[in-house]
């Protein structure tokens, strides 16, 4: 080689380096302090709002450890516990609780000094994101956007503080079905836990059932067997499957972190290493982490050592729970179940909190008088509370579960509680494998035992309660939030933002919301956990849970013009809000005539062309919600600054699959009718029509889909719906 | 000029098996430049040449004996494939070479040449697109597709314009700066050009300043350009008409058919027979021209109903200049002739849409003869069906006696060259979904590539008879190319060639 061509080479090398330096940013120079020593939370403090001043301003933000001697804008990161640049800018530093952070501008000199910093690590961090958020930046639960005309770049003017009016902000994941987190691979929750440490979320809450792939255990010989996801259904997207571009090529619709993998140690690997994943994504943010499982479910292979356990019938028969054999001093039962908590301590040893829920459909309620008379005694419950009267008020209450279904989940609460009194006070039950126990949390105790709460939980857990299944019908039964004794055990509520039993269709439920948020803080709730499946359409009930979590008089509407005025500009707000309200129409049409409408199980689409009933006029409502949002949604699109079409885009495109889903079913429902009046021409040309709606129902939701969540719609529609009906028509035409 | 890059010049091997990069091996020795250009004589001879949209003269008609193959997919009777990056653009083949475009990331905008034999890349080009407008999807930043005259591949792209490069080489020659387009609507740039007569021809019908543009195809230079005021945003590539004795530049849009003097671009011929958006291209064969396009609405529904539905976001019944896209707010200030600082009435009438041209929407599948001077409307317009079976994407195929037309859902329609007589109307080809790709033909069989990547492979004739279904595996909007007895189907991301042997 030359000495030209090495001088050539060296010089372009050189170039590259200076023109990729910080120092060539064409933006302001910005110093940010953080102390040598801080903790790593501060430092990751620094180096985010670092490359939100780049992205935003173009800045040159380096973050150093010492205030500059020049006049460099400067920002302080921590806290003066933990920055002795802070000592000389201290004085007024306000006494924060460890969640509350702030944003203040002070002054060195003449030098504008701005102060980023919280009560603890992880408060500073919410901090630094806090600015981002005031400078224009908006964290989507889909990622960042940032705006390409900010505002004006400034470090005076700030004062703000902010302390968390709800403290447990929870964000529920994994779960089950396609449609839900239970998809997603450890890339995408990583992904999703960032956002949610953006909006200063600080809990997340793993939801896991006893057929999935992610705890190993043996008891008695008995090794577990079960590694299924969405409940063992197999969703095939190869062949001209409807929306099948977002699948590349796949023939199954697949977790991507289990995709091929069939033996049990693979599945059970896979697993592992995804919820532990989750688990380090959330403990890096300053977010801690849950586990919630069913204490009294064992996969069906535990039937073997569990004499009379009785079947759990779901939507497949994959677990068993206590029979009537069993009483709730059953030592077999104990061992068991201990055996199935401490697989999960043993396999995550750095979790948290261990969430037992009591059972949904509880069978085991033959023993609950006896059980109540432990219960009773052991919590020292005054005569007043009679195993009679609290029965009348599950058998009268207004949710779902009232009536003898009531009963039964009372009463089989009672008995479960019985039991997990004396399994968790047995010391090797929660045991860490580090030593200590671990914090438990009871998930779904019957409402009608709200008022005894405190007393009937097992010593030192708090609890997550459950009213009913949608917000809007929580709402409903709202005054049951104030039997809870918060004060005595600290309890939170779940905030269901769209249910899966109105199922694929998008909802809005942000009034309920902010009703539910109201009483939460109202009756001395410590906090929330979301409840949702597919999270595309909940960026506004998201960033409204967090504003309002450390903003009592934060509203909807004014949180979706904050959510949407730097997203997409002024103009577009009134139309997005359009588009909420229509949405929040139709979902509360449809929970109300239909809760299970669009449940993402087999015979979703089949049990419009089976029933023989003509299409009800609420359909036709439903319907024009959705036409009418979509429409408000192109509206808005077509208005929006580049930046946020990803969002108005994706909503017009959601709706789009909502609206052509609804003219589907009417046309299904309308072929079944055919069908039975042997009207074979009607018959075929709306079996035709249902098809045709379909397929683009899915093309737009493909169109669109950016999580595994969105695929696995298609994937579940394809299943149970576009397939089937196109075998229907092609049956027909031969 | 923007930066630009020669990413991994790799060994070509030519069709003669020559390694090395062809060109620069050429320059090496005269003896070579001498056998190199036997050979390639040889193989331009030899070979046959897609050269631009939907091949020579944009007919869609392959005219190679060579059989083609019914049953093909993404993994079978693959000759070869390759990774372009996100595109709509289609491949074009000259001597050997296949040409195609795509985005290399977010930033950059590649041309790419491959050898049509092997697939393997003899050169690839980027270029730093700049900061790119809003589009609407499916659209693509690479939308437009390249055409060649075999020494130079010419590329479109809207923040830089008209790019040339070596077609042997690769080798950046020129850039034609050509304003970059806005559409009321966003949906973005998706004009291709020709080559006609040592010159590159693009017509860029926007909705601010649509424009017809002759770029000599050497040196880069403005030729000649005719402004065409009374369009609005639309994507036909021109045609050449070659009909009484005169060649015509033709070119459909808003309204209007025209036909233009390729020497200086002046206008000889107009027949208003057309509709308010012409996505669509014209098919010219023996000197008649045939049309087939869709636009949203009735004929009543000019563009103002349009702006009242999309672009009138507080839904008050009057633009104000913030409802207005920023790149159509001079206009807006024109338009305003109140200066009560709202469009409304008359003023929207007109505002964007000529007021000499107010047609609307409906269907249209036409023919019109060529070679005309003035409004021909009444003198040059064969036949004229006004029926639903026309896309508002997809060009009409003109194959044997049938016009050949399919939209979405897979629904087909065949007419009779001649007189506008039906074979079939409305009947399904057995793929749902989106069309954007057209329809091409050879070998007796006419290829339907629908959005969703299936390829369906029908015969071609007076019967609608479906011969295959083949999978490409992911979404399709370009329409592909045929040479030689091969396919050339792009892909959102990838190019395969397919081919029986």
């Amino acid at each position: 080689m030359s000495r030209w061509r090495v001088c050539e080479i060296l010089c372009g090398i050189l170039l590259v380096a200076w023109a990729g330096s910080p120092a060539f940013a064409a933006g302001p120079k910005v110093a940010i302090v953080v102390d040598a020593k801080a903790p790593t939370l501060e430092r990751t403090a620094g180096t985010e709002l670092a490359g939100l001043l780049g992205k935003l301003y173009d800045a040159d933000a380096k973050v150093v450890a010492t205030i500059p001697a020049d006049e460099t804008p400067t920002i302080v990161i921590g806290s003066p516990a933990t920055n002795p640049a802070l000592k000389p800018l201290a004085a007024g530093w306000p006494k924060l609780s460890d969640q509350g952070h702030l944003v203040r501008s002070s002054k060195l000199g003449n030098r504008p000094v701005l102060l980023v910093g919280g009560g603890s690590p992880v408060a500073t961090l919410w901090a630094a994101y806090e600015l981002g958020h005031q400078f224009g930046v908006r964290y989507m639960l889909y990622g960042d956007v940032i705006p390409e005309e900010p505002a004006p770049f400034r470090l005076d003017g700030f004062d703000i503080l902010l302390e968390p009016n709800l403290k447990l902000r929870t964000w529920r994941t994994v779960n089950d079905f396609p449609i839900g987190p239970e998809s997603w691979g450890l890339e995408e929750e990583q992904k999703f836990v960032r956002q949610l440490a953006k909006l200063k979320y600080n809990r997340v809450l793993i939801s896991v059932y006893p057929w999935q792939p992610f705890v190993h255990f043996e008891f008695e010989g008995v090794a577990k067997q079960s590694s299924l996801l969405w409940f063992g259904y197999q969703y095939r997207v190869d062949g001209d499957a409807a929306g099948r571009g977002v699948f590349k090529g796949a023939k199954l619709f697949e977790n991507p972190d289990f995709a091929g993998k069939t033996a049990y140690a693979d599945r059970i690997a896979a697993g592992k290493r995804l919820v532990g994943g989750i688990i380090d994504a959330a403990h890096d943010l300053g977010m801690t982490a849950g586990i919630s499982i069913s204490p009294l479910e064992f996969p069906k292979e535990f039937a073997a050592v569990l004499p009379g356990a009785q079947s759990v019938h779901q939507l497949e028969t994959l677990t068993i729970g206590p029979g009537p054999m069993q009483k709730p001093g059953d030592k077999t039962l104990h061992a068991l179940a201990q055996a199935q908590i401490r697989g999960y301590l043993d396999a995550y040893p750095t979790l948290d909190v261990l969430y037992l829920t009591l059972p949904e459909f509880p069978g085991w309620a033959e023993h609950h008088a006896e059980a109540w008379k432990r219960l009773a005694g052991r919590s020292k419950l005054g005569s007043d509370i009679t195993l009679e009267k609290l029965t009348e008020a599950a058998r009268n209450r207004k949710t779902i579960a009232s009536g003898e279904r009531g009963v039964a989940a009372f009463r089989g609460n009672v008995t479960a509680l019985d039991f997990l009194q004396t399994l968790l006070a047995d010391p090797e039950t929660l045991k860490r494998p580090g030593g200590g126990q671990v914090e438990t949390v009871l998930i779904d105790a019957d409402p009608a035992l709200f008022p005894v709460l405190d007393r009937v939980a097992p010593a030192g857990a708090h609890t997550l309660n459950f009213i009913d299944y949608t917000a809007l019908r929580s709402v409903a039964s709202r005054e049951l939030l104030a039997d809870i004794p918060t004060r005595k055990i600290p309890s939170s509520l779940i905030l269901t933002l769209a249910d899966d039993n109105v199922g694929m269709l998008p909802q809005s439920s942000v009034t309920a919301l902010h009703e539910l948020t109201a009483d939460l803080r109202k009756h001395g709730f410590e906090g929330f956990s979301t409840r949702y499946w597919m999270p595309g359409d909940l960026d506004l009930s998201a960033y409204y849970l967090s504003r309002s979590s450390f903003d009592s008089g934060a509203t909807p509407t004014q949180s979706l013009h904050d959510l949407v005025a730097p997203l997409c500009g002024e103009g577009v707000v009134d139309r997005v809000q359009l588009v909420f309200d229509h949405i929040e129409q139709a979902t509360a049409l449809i929970e109300k005539n239909d809760i299970g409408f669009s449940f993402p199980i087999p015979g979703v689409v089949l049990k419009h062309y089976e029933s023989g009933t003509e299409v009800p006029a609420w359909w036709g409502e439903v319907s024009a919600a959705y036409l009418n949002a979509m429409n408000e949604a192109y509206r808005a699109n077509q208005r929006s600054r580049l930046e946020g079409r990803s969002f108005t885009l994706y909503l017009a495109r959601r709706l789009d699959f909502a609206f052509n889903y609804m003219t589907a079913m009417e046309a299904v429902k309308k072929a079944g009718i055919a069908k039975r009046a042997g009207d074979k021409e009607t018959h075929a040309t709306q079996l035709q029509a249902a098809v045709d709606a379909l397929h683009d129902a899915l093309n737009a939701q493909a169109a669109v889909a950016r999580s595994n969540s969105d695929r696995g719609v298609i994937a579940v529609l394809n299943e149970y719906g576009y397939r089937p009906l196109k075998k229907e028509l092609e049956s027909l035409e031969e | 000029m923007r930066g630009e890059t020669e990413v991994g010049r790799l060994p070509g091997i030519s069709r003669l098996g020559l390694t090395a990069p062809y060109w620069r091996w050429c320059l090496l020795s005269p003896l070579v430049v001498a056998l190199g250009a036997v050979t390639a004589a040889i193989g331009q001879a030899q070979a046959e040449d897609w050269p631009q949209f939907r091949g020579p003269n944009a007919s869609g008609v392959s005219t190679s004996t060579l059989r083609l193959p019914v049953e093909f997919s993404f993994e079978n009777k693959v000759q070869w494939q390759a990774t372009l990056g996100d595109g709509v653009s289609c491949p074009i083949v000259s001597q050997g070479r296949v040409f195609a475009t795509g985005m290399a990331d977010t930033k950059k905008f590649a041309i790419m040449a491959f050898d049509a034999a092997d697939g393997s890349a003899i050169w690839r080009r980027e270029f730093d697109a700049g900061k790119l407008p809003r589009i609407t999807p499916p659209n693509s930043h690479a939308s437009s597709t390249p055409a060649t005259d075999g020494k130079r591949v010419y590329a479109y792209l809207s923040t830089m314009g008209m790019i040339a490069v070596d077609a042997a080489s690769g080798k950046h020659l020129w850039t034609a700066p050509i304003q970059q387009p806005a559409y009321l609507m966003d949906w973005g740039a998706a004009s291709s050009p020709i080559v006609h007569d040592g010159m590159v021809i693009f017509c860029q019908d926007d909705d601010l300043a649509p424009m017809l543009y002759a770029i000599d195809a050497e040196t880069g230079k403005l030729r000649w350009k005719t402004e065409r005021p009374d369009m609005l945003g639309g994507y036909a590539v021109p045609v050449i008409c070659e009909a009484n004795g005169q060649v015509d530049i033709v070119v459909s849009g808003t309204g209007k058919l025209k036909g233009y003097n390729p020497k200086d671009g002046s206008e000889r011929w107009t027949c208003n027979s057309l509709i308010r958006t012409m996505m669509t291209s014209p098919v010219v064969r023996d000197g008649i021209i045939y049309i087939s396009c869709q636009s949203y609405g009735d004929e009543k529904r000019t563009l103002k109903f349009a702006l009242l539905e999309w672009l009138d976001t507080n839904q008050d019944g009057v633009l104000t200049k913030e409802e207005v896209p920023p790149e159509f707010r001079k206009r807006f200030d024109v338009s305003d002739r109140d200066h009560d600082g709202v469009l409304k009435d008359a003023e929207l009438d007109t505002a964007f849409q000529s007021p000499e041209n107010m047609v609307g929407g409906g269907t249209t599948i036409q023919a019109v003869r060529g070679g005309g001077q003035g409004d021909v409307t009444k003198t040059h317009l064969l036949w004229n069906l006004k029926n639903t079976s026309p896309s508002n994407m997809v060009s009409p195929l003109v194959v044997g006696n049938q016009l050949f037309v399919v939209k979405r859902g897979g629904i087909s329609s065949c007419f009779d060259v001649r007189n506008g007589d039906t074979f079939w109307k409305m009947s399904r080809i057995g793929n749902l979904g989106d069309y954007y790709s057209s329809p091409v033909a050879g070998d007796g069989k006419i290829y339907v590539t629908g959005e969703n990547g299936f390829i369906t492979v029908l015969a071609q004739g007076e019967k609608l008879e479906v011969l295959a279904k083949n999978d490409m595996g992911e979404p399709c909007v370009a329409t592909p190319a045929i040479a030689d007895g091969r396919i050339y189907i792009r892909t959102r991301e990838k190019i395969f060639c397919v081919a029986e042997h």
